[in-house]
């Protein structure tokens, strides 16, 4: 217990209730979990990632390293969230994390001591690289679980979340990241110029570093400005402020990426914004020092620590002391002192600070060590006392060690530009002496990074800064920006810092907090031989946590800098990347989840199709019937009874899905002369023929029956799954390849549904169905094409099959294609027609041998696949001069063949490997495989297609296809794909 | 995001738009030797810099169009019809 409330802040007078692992503790509205908790007097808020060290609130921001928590239980839990960036709502329910079974009293703790009695064994730096090699079969069985539950964050929900999220596209003209007084300034100075203006802030109170300053008379003007201003601002109809919406990416394109914590309906809004100009005005981050225990709960930045009292009035502990290296941490030791609680101590690494900073000490009583550092933060769990020691004058060692009473150490180790969102646009940041920190170079295009962002902290300076963006980002879109009024103080914004990368003394010196990378680790890393900066993170997982280095970078490669003998600058930064915050999936995905994932696309007879009881697949979008099962029946059943079905009586099956796609002009059949490898210029009208594409590399692309309607009209059928490839396809020959055909295309896939008509009935049924059609083998033979009318229908007939038995394809406009449908089963009603699914469609064919996507799977050729002789000799086609390469003719390759089980019950997994040895292991000689499978009611067996090493030649050999995963291995005899009336009489019957 | 100012629907984002293909390729005389053309399917430059390659607005007018883009900075300095250049627009 050290924290405890402490004044208003800026707080509202509400209270609110939250529970904290089920104990319940009163918070005040605008409170985060963070600033809550230490007003509550809680301390260790978790435990650490790898040596479940006791964890406690390190900052007021989205730096948050320390006090990472679950939000929220069951669907709604969000794990890994940052308590200083969480508000708290009632009744909002917060879990520690990473302890067991409390975070006071947590028993893989034993993790820190095992690291200390064996150092650099157990998860030091690169622990994934090293512990783990050997052998590989522990991994699964041991390592991972192990790694896993030691090593863990927050707990994934295992249920959906019910959250809606949503995405929302925006445009404006100036964007401006960060809400700080340079931000508000920039955005209301370019809003007045007319132009749209969109400003993000990740917090919840906009203005910055403004909130760290005590809300006292004193500052009731500045306090006054920053209102003001946001109101200015929220008035002007030009503006969209988007409060808590972290900027977590720039893109190409001046796009922004931006993820928006919203009340309400919706939890989450991920929103793109494409801007003109973007002025990044995302503000500095404090950095810690690096020493002793610097991770013990009550360490706190020394900004934190005067946010925490001055905004959100929780004093953070009855005793401070400050550890600082630069200007910036006296003010939060004045403010303490002011508010009345005692200073025990400031510690400042520096030898002279300024007189100023010196007398304000004095006035208050505080006791100033200069050239001295805090070697260690001492206590049980949090804070109690530290240990102080005078520095040498070289810096590398010290002297006169000695203990100071406090229960809280704010410390500072300088400020740190945001240039992430500056970095994106692809420049890299250059190392700047006086800051002691990286700052944007040169400005990406469209780009101005301004104030503490730009490492200028001075308050007007920055605001300046700003205003001169938002000049020159205007008058660039021909607008002119408005001028402001200028914030009425000012604040100092140079820091005087004397770098203090690390203090020389021993102890676990944590760099990277929430990942538990030590200084010795970056050490060890270097030793290796880790010596870039890209190398060190991967090795230690340095600023791969939450906050993404922003607290552990530049400590970091500064220690490896000296590690190296080289300058910062020399030793680089890393690379910046997005997404700079945690961001939560659910807005990715948005309102695209479940069944509205993808489209479904439903042919007109759906309707009918569930009224008949069908069971449904999808196959690309489409809902298609798979089976229709009567009373009792199994999908093996229903299949197998619709296939016999078919061979010996009638069958109608939606085909809507193909595609379809017309093709019309006077060089209509030279274009298609030109993309299939057979003739088609030939073709006479009222006739159809089977086509099959070519790539330009010469393997098979596509195939389907592409009918003559008149001269210069076609209409070309394509597989389900080809069908928007293939128009595009047809679309890029005519527009870049051969414009000078005249030849238009258009997709008519919705145009028509489609139904196939199969059996040896099937002649009878349509005569019945369409009197006025003439059907007989003369008037109407195999591979002819019809138009006929039907009730107001326009249908076309084709007499093409791809069951093998007597078929008709009957296409009728949309609109009518379930009456038609309708007709034709009415009609069959005397010939006991049966509607068939994607099952028995799949067996059919199968039986009779015909290809699918399954086999033209983007590796076969036309020989391959028996095809060859198809291919026109007097003509060019695509895909013709690179077909006959070597590889392509090999009498080796694996060739479509039938299998048959030798013993027929036994089913062939699609899938299975070919090979000739009875009990195939690995290793074992592979020499095909098996692409489709079914049972055959016909031949009252299991029967497959595969490709098999020149397998034309090898009719009735007995080989195995194998299937080691699942342990089968089933003797098959080779035979040819036409298992089914291999001479094609039925068709034409 | 990229955005493509396609000449007949105006500037849309690229997400509706399919890249194509190299447009910078002449494609070999239909009896050209096998050589040339397997130069042609196979054989590409992977430029850093400017591009002349083909997308097309396949959800938008479906029109397939020359871009000029940069491979580095993703800027697209000139949008075609299939039969321009950028030399001549310019
Ligand atoms: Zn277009």
């Amino acid at each position: 217990m050290s924290g405890f409330r402490h004044g208003a802040g800026r707080l509202g007078d509400a209270q609110l209730n939250f529970t904290f692992d089920g104990k319940p503790m009163l918070a005040r509205a605008g409170d985060t979990v963070a600033s809550a908790l230490l007003a509550n007097g809680v301390e260790v808020v978790g435990r650490s990632f790898k040596y479940h060290r006791p964890r406690g609130v390190t900052s007021s921001g989205p730096e948050e390293a320390g006090a990472l928590v679950t939000i929220g239980a069951g669907g709604k839990a969000d794990p890994n969230a940052r308590a200083t960036m969480e508000p708290v709502t009632q009744g909002l329910e917060v879990f520690s994390q990473n302890c067991f079974p409390s975070p006071k009293f947590d028993l893989m703790s034993v993790n820190g001591l095992a690291g200390a009695i064996l150092p650099g064994s157990l998860f030091s730096a690169g622990f994934y690289y090293k512990t783990f090699m050997w052998p590989a079969a522990l991994w699964y069985k041991f390592y991972e679980p192990s790694i896993r539950a030691a090593a863990g964050m927050g707990v994934p929900p295992k249920v959906a979340d019910p959250d809606i999220y949503d995405r929302i596209q925006m445009f404006c003209d100036v964007a401006v990241v960060g809400g700080g007084s340079a931000g508000l300034s920039a955005a209301l100075s370019a809003s007045q110029s007319g132009l749209r203006v969109v400003i993000f802030d990740e917090h919840n109170d906009l203005g910055g570093q403004l909130l760290n300053e005590a809300n006292s008379d004193q500052n009731a003007d500045l306090e006054q400005w920053r209102k003001d201003t946001i109101a200015a601002l929220e008035a002007a109809d030009n503006v969209t402020v988007l409060a808590r919406a972290v900027c977590w990416g720039r893109f190409d394109g001046n796009m922004l990426a931006a993820h928006q914590s919203v009340d309400g309906k919706v939890r989450q809004n991920y929103i793109k914004v494409q801007a003109k100009k973007i002025i990044i005005a995302a503000g500095a981050i404090e950095r810690p020092l690096v020493f002793g225990n610097n991770d013990k709960p009550n360490v706190m930045l020394a900004s934190a620590a005067r946010r925490m009292l001055n905004h959100y009035g929780t004093a953070t502990g009855k005793m401070l002391a400050v550890f600082t290296n630069n200007d910036s941490a006296y003010q939060t030791a004045f403010d303490y002192s002011d508010a009345g609680i005692k200073v025990s101590a400031v510690v400042d690494s520096r030898q002279y600070p300024s007189e100023a900073l010196v007398d304000g000490c004095m006035s208050r009583g505080i006791t100033l060590h200069t050239q001295a550092v805090v070697t260690e933060a001492k206590g049980w769990q949090a804070v109690r006392s530290i240990e102080i020691a005078d520095l040498a004058a070289n810096g590398q060692s010290v002297s006169n060690r000695r203990r100071v009473a406090c229960d809280v150490l704010a410390h500072s180790g300088g400020w740190t530009p945001q240039v992430q969102m500056a970095a994106h646009g692809g420049k890299p940041p250059i190392y700047d002496k006086t800051i002691a920190a990286f700052v944007v170079g040169d400005q990406a295009p469209d780009t101005y990074s301004v104030g503490a962002a730009e490492g200028e902290n001075g308050l007007l300076a920055g605001v300046a800064q700003a205003l001169e963006a938002a000049k020159a980002a205007c008058a660039e879109l021909g607008g002119t920006a408005g001028a402001v009024t200028a914030p009425p103080q000012d604040r100092d914004g140079a820091t005087n810092i004397v770098p203090l990368w690390s203090v020389p003394a021993k102890g676990k010196q944590l760099v990277d907090i929430q990942h538990d990378v030590t200084a010795a680790d970056v050490v060890q890393s270097h030793s290796e031989g880790f010596v870039s900066v890209e190398h060190l993170k991967r090795y230690t997982t340095l600023g791969m946590a939450n906050d993404q280095g922003r607290t552990s970078n530049v400590n970091a490669l500064a220690i490896m800098a000296e590690c190296r003998g080289v300058s910062i600058a020399e030793a680089g930064t890393t690379r910046f990347r997005a997404p700079i915050a945690p961001v939560s999936m659910g807005g990715f995905a948005g309102r695209e989840i479940g069944k509205h994932f993808k489209p479904v696309r439903r042919t007109p007879m759906q309707e009918w199709h569930e009224k008949a009881g069908a069971v449904f697949v999808q196959a690309g979008m489409y809902m298609r019937p798979q089976y229709y099962p009567q009373a009792g029946e199994t999908i093996d059943d229903a299949y197998e009874r619709e296939t016999e079905h078919v061979r010996k009586k009638v069958g109608i099956c939606d085909v809507t899905s193909l595609g379809k796609i017309e093709i019309v002009g006077p060089d209509a059949a030279e274009f298609l002369d030109r993309v299939y490898i057979n003739m088609f210029s030939t073709l006479k009208v009222g006739k159809a023929r089977y086509g099959v594409m070519l790539r330009e590399d010469g393997i098979v692309y596509d195939d389907g029956t592409t009918s003559r309607f008149a001269e210069d009209r076609f209409f070309m059928t394509t597989t389900t799954a080809k069908a928007g490839p293939v128009m595009a396809y047809l679309e890029r020959c005519l527009e870049i390849d051969w414009p000078e055909l005249k030849v238009r295309v258009s997709s008519v896939s919705e145009r028509w549904g489609a139904m196939a008509v199969a059996g040896p009935d099937a002649r009878a049924t349509l005569t019945a169905a369409f009197p006025s059609v003439d059907f007989s083998n003369e008037a109407f033979p195999f591979m002819g094409v019809v138009h006929a009318e039907h009730n107001g229908a326009k249908l076309v007939i084709l007499r093409i099959s791809f069951s093998g038995e007597m078929a008709y394809e009957v296409y009728a406009t949309s609109e009518h294609a379930t009456d038609i449908w309708q007709t034709v089963v009415d009609a069959g009603q005397a010939y006991d027609i049966v509607p068939y699914g994607l099952e028995t469609l799949g067996a059919l064919r199968i039986e009779k041998g015909h290809v699918t996507g399954a086999e033209l799977d983007g590796r076969v050729t036309l020989g391959d696949v028996h095809m060859d002789g198809m291919a026109s000799k007097k003509k060019w086609f695509v895909g013709k001069n690179l077909k006959q390469r070597e590889g392509m003719v090999h009498p080796d390759r694996p060739q479509l063949v039938g299998l048959k089980s030798v013993d027929p019950r036994t089913p062939i997994s699609t899938g299975s490997i070919l090979v000739t040895e009875a009990n195939a292991t690995a290793g074992a000689d592979k020499q095909g495989w098996v692409s489709s499978m079914t049972y055959s009611p016909e031949l009252g067996s299991f029967i497959a297609l595969g490709f098999l090493r020149g397998g034309k030649d090898r009719i009735g050999e007995r080989i195995y296809a194998a299937y080691p995963v699942k342990g089968k291995n089933v003797e098959v005899e080779v035979v040819s794909n036409h298992f089914v009336d291999p001479t094609n009489d039925r068709v034409k019957g | 995001m990229i955005r493509i100012n396609c000449p007949y629907c105006g500037e849309r984002e690229h997400s509706e738009f399919t890249y194509g293909e190299d447009a910078t390729r002449t494609t070999p005389d239909n009896d050209a030797p096998m050589e040339e053309w397997n130069k042609f399917v196979y054989e590409r430059d992977n430029p850093a810099g400017e591009h002349i390659e083909y997308w097309h607005h396949a959800f938008g007018c479906r029109a397939w169009l020359k871009v000029q883009r940069n491979t580095i900075t993703h800027d697209i300095s000139w949008v075609g019809l299939p039969h321009e250049n950028p030399e001549a627009a310019s």
